[in-house]
C-alpha cells in the first residue's frame, strides 16, 4: 500500500524533516507511527497525502508513484484516503449527518448515494442517534467518531489518523482505536500517529518510531535502522 | 462535476448571504462602475447620432447680407446655382424664417416674437443649399462665401469637429474613470470573496483532504462573484434607464437636440451590463481563490 524508498525532505528554511526513510506498509496493515514532537511524523503523513513533495527518494501509494502525479491528479489520489485529525475539524454549523455527507458531496456523490451511505456509516461508529446534533452538542469522543465517519464515508483504502486521541479523554481513546481496529479488520489499511504508549502497548500492532527525521525502530522486523 | 452544479450554486448563494455587508459594498461599487460605463456609452452614442445627422444633411444655410434687396438676393441665388457642386438651392425668405422659429417655440413662447415680423424682422433672407459631393464641402462653402451679397454660411463642419472633440474627450476621460473604477471593483469583489473564504477555510481544508478538485473548491466563489456581478449589472441598468429617461425629457424641452430614445438601446445596454458584471464578478472570485488553492492542509486552517 505504501512504499517509501530512501525518502528525504528538506524544507525551504533548511530544516531537514526526513532523512533517507525507507519503509513498506502492506495492504490491510495497522501501523502506529510514534515519535517525539518535531521528529518528522507530520512530514511523513504530508508526503503520503501529497501536501508536501520529497526532496529526494520515491514514494509509492497504492501502486501510484507520487513523483509522477501531476497537481491536478492529487485530488483523485486523495479519494482513496480518509483523514482523521487531532482537532476533529468538524464544521460547527453543520449537523453530524451534514458533516459526513459533505465529504460525499465533494467527490460528486449523488443525493441518493448520500442518503443510503451516511446512515450506514453513522451506524458503524455508533452515532445513528446523533445524526441531527451539531458538533458542540457532542463529547470529544463522539466528535472524533464523527470525524472517523467522515473519513470512512467515501470507502477509502487507506485511513490516516493524525493523533486522533489527542483531544479525547484517555478512557475514550481506547474506544476510538477499537473502532480503527474494526475498520482495519474490514480491509482498510490504517496509519495512526500517536504519543500514547498505553495504546500502542495495548493493541499490539506494528509500531514505527521516527526520531530526528529517521525511522529508528520498526516492530515489524525488530531491527533498528538509521540510528 | 455537473451533477454537483446545483449544490455548488447553492453554496455560492449561501456565501453571499453569510457575508451580506461586504457583498452589498461590492454591489454598490460595481454598479457605480457599470453605470459610469453605461453613461459614457450612451453619451458617445448620442454624439455619434448627432454627428451623423449633421453630416447626413448635405446642405448648408446661406444667409444674405442684412437689408439686401430681394432682387439682388435672387441674383445671388442664381450665382450659387451656377456652382458645380450644387444640387438644389431653395430660397427661404426672412418672413418664412421667423415663422419657422415661432413654430419651433410653440404658441406660448411665440408671442414673444410677435413684434418681430414684417419690417422689424431681424432675420436675413437665406438659401437652403444642398451639395452633390460632400467631399467638396469646404471648397464649395468657400466659393459660396465669395459670391456678392452672401452674408454668412452656416457651416456645420465646425459643429461636427467640436462634437468629435467632445466625444473624444468623453471617451478618453470615461475610459480612465472606468478603468480606475474597474480596478477598485475588482479589488473590492476579490476582498469580499476572500472574507468568505476566510470564514470557510475549515470547509476548504476538509474538501481538499477528501479529494475535492480545484474547480470544486473554486466554483462556489466564482458563483458568488457572478451573482454579485449580475445584481450590480441589473441595478446599474435600472438606475441608468431612470436617469436617462429623466435627462432626455429635460434636454428635449430646453434644447433643440433630441437624444436617442432608450427603448432602442435598452436590450443591448442591459445585456452588456449583465455580461460585464458577471465577467467582473467571476474574475474577482477566480483571482481571490487562485492563490489560496495552492495552500495545503494545516496552512489553510492557520491562514
Amino acid at each position: 500500500m505504501i512504499d517509501f524508498q530512501n525518502v528525504s525532505k528538506v524544507y525551504s528554511n533548511g530544516t531537514q524533516a526526513l532523512k533517507g526513510v525507507s519503509l513498506h506498509v502492506d495492504d490491510g496493515e495497522f501501523v502506529f507511527i510514534v515519535g517525539q514532537s518535531g521528529a518528522g511524523k507530520s512530514t511523513f503523513l504530508k508526503l503520503i497525502t501529497c501536501e508536501e513533495r520529497p526532496t529526494q527518494g520515491e514514494i509509492v501509494v497504492g501502486n501510484q508513484k507520487l513523483s509522477e502525479l501531476k497537481r491536478n491528479q492529487v485530488p483523485y489520489m486523495r479519494r482513496m484516503m480518509g483523514m482523521v485529525f487531532q482537532d476533529f475539524r468538524l464544521i460547527s454549523k453543520m449537523t453530524v449527518y451534514e458533516n459526513v455527507a459533505f465529504a460525499m458531496h465533494v467527490v460528486g456523490a449523488s443525493n441518493r448515494e448520500i442518503r443510503k451511505r451516511v446512515p450506514y456509516i453513522l451506524g458503524l461508529v455508533n452515532l445513528q442517534d446523533k445524526a441531527r446534533c451539531h458538533p458542540r452538542e457532542l463529547s470529544g469522543g463522539e466528535q472524533q467518531r464523527v470525524g472517523l465517519a467522515r473519513a470512512l464515508v467515501n470507502n477509502p483504502r487507506l485511513l490516516i489518523a493524525d493523533e486522533p486521541t489527542g483531544n479525547v479523554d484517555p478512557a475514550l481513546s481506547f474506544e476510538i482505536v477499537d473502532l480503527l481496529n474494526e475498520i482495519n479488520k474490514r480491509g482498510t489499511t490504517v496509519l495512526m500517529v500517536t504519543h500514547e504508549h498505553s495504546l500502542v502497548k495495548h493493541f499490539q500492532r506494528r509500531v514505527v518510531e521516527i526520531n530526528s527525521g529517521a525511522v529508528v525502530a520498526d516492530s515489524c522486523n525488530w531491527e533498528v535502522r538509521n540510528v | 462535476m455537473f451533477k454537483n452544479l446545483k449544490y455548488l450554486f447553492r453554496e455560492g448563494v449561501r456565501n453571499i448571504w453569510s457575508n451580506r455587508t461586504m457583498s452589498l459594498a461590492s454591489v454598490g461599487v460595481l454598479a457605480s462602475c457599470l453605470m459610469m460605463t453605461g453613461a459614457a456609452v450612451l453619451f458617445s452614442m448620442n454624439i455619434n447620432s448627432a454627428m451623423k445627422t449633421i453630416e447626413g444633411s448635405n446642405s448648408v444655410k446661406v444667409y444674405m447680407q442684412q437689408g439686401l434687396p430681394v432682387l439682388t438676393a435672387v441674383r445671388t441665388g442664381e450665382d450659387i446655382k451656377k456652382l458645380d457642386n450644387i444640387s438644389s438651392c431653395k430660397f427661404v425668405s426672412k418672413d418664412e424664417a421667423i415663422e419657422n422659429v415661432m413654430d419651433m417655440l410653440g404658441q406660448k413662447d411665440a408671442t414673444l416674437l410677435s413684434g418681430m415680423t414684417g419690417k422689424d424682422n431681424p432675420l436675413p433672407d437665406a438659401y437652403q443649399v444642398s451639395f452633390r459631393d460632400l467631399s467638396k464641402y469646404k471648397e464649395t462653402v468657400t466659393q459660396i462665401e465669395k459670391i456678392g451679397g452672401v452674408g454668412s454660411v452656416n457651416d456645420y463642419s465646425d459643429i461636427a469637429a467640436k462634437l468629435t472633440r467632445l466625444d473624444r474627450m468623453v471617451t478618453t476621460g470615461g475610459f480612465w474613470i472606468v478603468l480606475i473604477l474597474s480596478l477598485v471593483s475588482l479589488f473590492i469583489i476579490s476582498n469580499t470573496i476572500r472574507v468568505t473564504m476566510f470564514s470557510r477555510r475549515l470547509e476548504i481544508n476538509i474538501m481538499k483532504s477528501v479529494g475535492a478538485t480545484d474547480w470544486f473548491v473554486r466554483l462556489p466563489f466564482v458563483v458568488e462573484g457572478v451573482i454579485i456581478g449580475l445584481i450590480s449589472g441589473a441595478l446599474s441598468t435600472v438606475v441608468l434607464h431612470l436617469l436617462y429617461g429623466k435627462m432626455t425629457g429635460t434636454l428635449s424641452s430646453i434644447t433643440l437636440f433630441t437624444p436617442l430614445p432608450i427603448s432602442g438601446m435598452s436590450m443591448r445596454l442591459t445585456l452588456l451590463s449583465l455580461l460585464a458584471g458577471s465577467v467582473f464578478g467571476a474574475l474577482g472570485g477566480a483571482i481571490s481563490i487562485g492563490k489560496y488553492l495552492k495552500k495545503e492542509g494545516g496552512d489553510i486552517v492557520d491562514w
